[in-house]
């Protein structure tokens, strides 16, 4: 009787699975043991037995139906393709952002030039005074590069009589 | 109804029309390899319904994964793979449900095959092939799922041990027992259905 690891070795040797010394080897045991040449006629005739076996097998459905349950499936698990937003890099969603605020920040420095190109030219006008036409004793002076406004009040009003009590005396 | 302009075109054409979303040139590739992928999960499970479902849900994951597809293999034979791994799955988890019989057990020992006696006279001679099919079939149905799936990766897909052994997560001397287990038993069951014959 063969040992096991023998029998495996023949069945490697069957499948082309051995090196090629070892293979020599069991080809001389071959030439000497007729115990191993039945052992492998029998493994070479179930092999040749398999060959072909799927060959004909055919899908018992029709082409049409096999098709439509498979396309029906794939429909299933596909999910309706949304229009999809390429994502914005970081660098880019900054930019985004940065242009906005330096043209904001262009604008007010604009504003700023000429708010103070403006104080300039007022800077060398000199300061403009005014009467009151409702009250002649109001004198109204604006100094525009200091930006103040004085107002001088003559009192009593001209129309008052000087030391008169408005509201009355308690006495 | 398939594209008539796809039917004369190679399978590494309708791949690429497939890749880019062309449903139709896909469904050429299925009518063209639906056969052998259902022969294929047919010989692994032993049921027609399961196999019609197992083969068409390898169908809708190699559509699912027909980017990846780079053309290392030819498209037959990776969509076979798909298919193996889906019975695989399947075998494995109908396993779990059941429990083992001692002569399952006494299989993955490795210890019975040694007492079988030698098949001397070929069981298939001189047999039609429709009748060497349906006797390969009633014997394959008798092996067990690791045994029988040894077999057809090794005969069938012409898997060399190593890569056997990796599909199966075993080693390659599991492979080389259960190949060899698989074999006898056969040669033994095909010996069986002759002298029924007689």
């Amino acid at each position: 009787m063969m040992e096991y690891n023998q029998q495996l070795k023949l069945q490697a040797y069957l499948d082309g699975e051995l090196p090629e010394a070892e293979a020599r080897e069991v080809a001389n045991w071959l030439a000497r043991d007729r115990e191993a040449v039945a052992l492998l006629t029998e493994l070479r005739n179930t092999r040749q037995a398999l060959a072909g076996f799927e060959a004909g097998f055919r899908v018992p459905e029709s082409e049409d139906f096999y098709w439509s349950k498979i396309r029906r499936e794939i429909e299933r698990l596909e999910p309706v393709e949304a229009p999809v937003r390429p994502a914005i890099p970081w660098f880019k969603r900054l930019r985004g952002l940065l242009i906005p605020a330096a043209a904001a920040a262009v604008l007010a420095i604009a504003g700023l030039v000429v708010m103070q190109e403006l104080g300039l030219r007022q800077r060398g006008t000199p300061g403009e005074a005014e009467t009151a036409l409702a009250d002649a004793g109001t004198f109204t002076y604006r100094d525009f590069s200091a930006r103040a406004t004085l107002v001088w009040l003559t009192y009593p009003a001209e129309n008052e009589v000087a030391g008169e009590d408005p509201i009355g005396t308690m006495d | 109804m398939t594209d008539k302009n796809h039917s004369s075109a190679d399978d590494a054409a309708l791949v690429r029309a497939a890749q880019r979303g062309d449903m139709t040139a896909f469904e050429e590739l299925v009518v063209r390899h639906r056969d052998k992928i259902y022969a294929r999960a047919y010989t692994m499970m032993r049921n027609e319904e399961e196999a019609i479902d197992l083969s068409q849900e390898a169908w809708v994951k190699g559509w699912q994964r027909l980017k990846q597809f780079q053309g290392e293999s030819s498209f037959g034979t990776w969509m076979t793979r798909i298919v193996i791994n889906l019975c695989l799955d399947a075998l494995r988890k109908q396993k779990r449900q059941r429990t083992e019989s001692i002569e399952e057990i006494n299989e993955e020992s490795g210890g019975v095959e040694r007492q079988m006696p030698i098949v001397t006279v070929n069981p298939t001679a001189g047999l039609e092939r429709s009748e060497l099919r349906q006797r390969i079939d009633r014997a394959l149905s008798q092996l067990s799922y690791e045994h029988r799936t040894v077999l057809v990766l090794h005969e069938f897909e012409e898997m060399e041990y190593k890569q056997i052994a990796k599909t199966m997560n075993c080693s390659i001397g599991t492979v080389m027992s259960r190949l060899f287990y698989a074999r006898r038993k056969l040669a033994a069951l095909l010996a069986d259905l002759k002298k029924q014959d007689k």
